[in-house]
């Protein structure tokens, strides 16, 4: 991956305030999924009030990609985060299984339902997250949730972009600081698609696989029923529309359950079911 | 006089579009989706930027937002013959 477009000096003078913000708190607990975000902020939060004050909190179920798992762990484990992980439910839950629109909401308000009074148990009264100042401007029912439990998001209250987020992590050694974006996999389901622990099981073993022909960069497989869609980082395209690429994505798709296989035209796009169901603009 | 003027937009409207294009196909049209079902021949001709951008622009004049290229098996491909295909 390119260095991420960010200029130096403005990412450290907005470090010095997310130093100072995490100070003014004393301790914290972070809902921790070790995507990039999270990882810097739990990063940066070790570095200024020391591992004793931060409790970076993992929330685990049938969405979260156990290889996303395993990036946090490693990230926790190389920078002395301390971690604590607990099980989430949200596919027991019928609104949420529905797969409507705000999905994303009763995923959060499990989430933060389990995190917030371990938290708290623990000593550790504010809770933060790594919602950053471009999530802003997304369709995101889950803040809601967040909102309700009086969760704090310093980066985006700071005015962290993804961007700047990169170059700092990159400063400090985080592995993440390359990582694509990788939001739980329910996010490949189309809305009224129910999702179902064998749906997200499909959905990551075409990733792994697909992971595993070596393609890097943003990736998604996109379950509609019988038939996957892949969207692959747009420069990989020309790669891989070719008669020897199509068929080993398809054999590698193919292998995770899905019957029929599609290559999207345009690549990868964020929220791009979103536009699918015409909740946000093409 | 009247003139009978075919609105774009539809599944049959864009694989005539393609067909013109070079891109000779059948369309199945999922809500907002289009899927294009050809050779394994004509969707690697889909690796030239111009022409995937072409193809996608002319799918957004006929109401669909994403674009998808089926990849078939070696098996699909022997049961469908070119000639199946529009403008083939």
């Amino acid at each position: 991956m390119q260095a991420p477009h960010a200029d130096a000096d403005t990412s450290v003078k907005a470090s010095t305030r997310l130093e100072e913000w995490l100070r003014a708190r004393g301790r914290v607990a972070i809902g921790f999924s070790g995507g990039v975000d999270s990882a810097y902020l739990a990063v940066e939060a070790v570095r200024t009030l020391g591992p004793i004050n931060v409790l970076a909190i993992i929330g685990r179920s049938a969405s979260y990609p156990a290889d996303q798992w395993a990036a946090a762990r490693s990230v926790a484990e190389a920078f002395g985060v301390p971690v604590l992980e607990l099980d989430t439910q949200e596919l027991d839950d019928p609104r949420y299984a529905a797969n409507p629109s705000n999905r994303c909401y009763f995923c959060k308000a499990e989430l933060w339902s389990k995190l917030v009074p371990e938290a708290h148990g623990r000593g550790f009264h504010t809770v933060i997250d790594g919602t950053n100042a471009d999530d802003l401007i997304d369709y995101r029912p889950g803040a809601q949730a967040a909102r309700e439990q009086s969760i704090e998001s310093p980066l985006a209250l700071l005015g962290f972009s993804k961007a700047e987020i990169r170059e700092r992590s990159r400063a400090l050694g985080i592995p993440t600081w390359a990582q694509p974006s990788s939001p739980c996999l329910s996010s490949r389901l189309p809305y009224g698609i129910a999702v179902t622990p064998e749906r997200l099981g499909m959905v990551e073993r075409a990733e792994r696989a697909l992971r595993e022909l070596g393609i890097g960069g943003d990736l998604r497989v996109r379950h509609h029923a019988d038939l996957a869609r892949v969207e692959l980082a747009p420069g990989l395209l020309a790669e891989w529309l070719t008669a020897d690429g199509m068929r080993s994505i398809a054999r590698a798709v193919r292998g995770a359950g899905f019957a029929r296989v599609t290559l999207d035209l345009r690549g990868f796009r964020s929220g791009s079911l979103n536009v699918l169901h015409g909740v946000s603009a093409a | 006089m009247s003139i009978r003027r075919e609105m774009p937009g539809g599944p049959s409207a864009l694989e005539r579009g393609l067909t013109e294009l070079g891109v000779p196909c059948r369309v199945e049209s999922r809500a907002g989706l289009a899927v294009l079902i050809t050779t394994p021949d004509v969707a690697a001709r889909l690796g030239e930027a111009e022409l995937r951008r072409q193809a996608l622009a002319l799918a957004r004049e006929h109401g669909f937002t994403h674009v998808a290229i089926e990849l078939r098996s070696d098996a699909d491909a022997k049961h469908t013959p070119d000639a199946s295909l529009p403008g083939a």
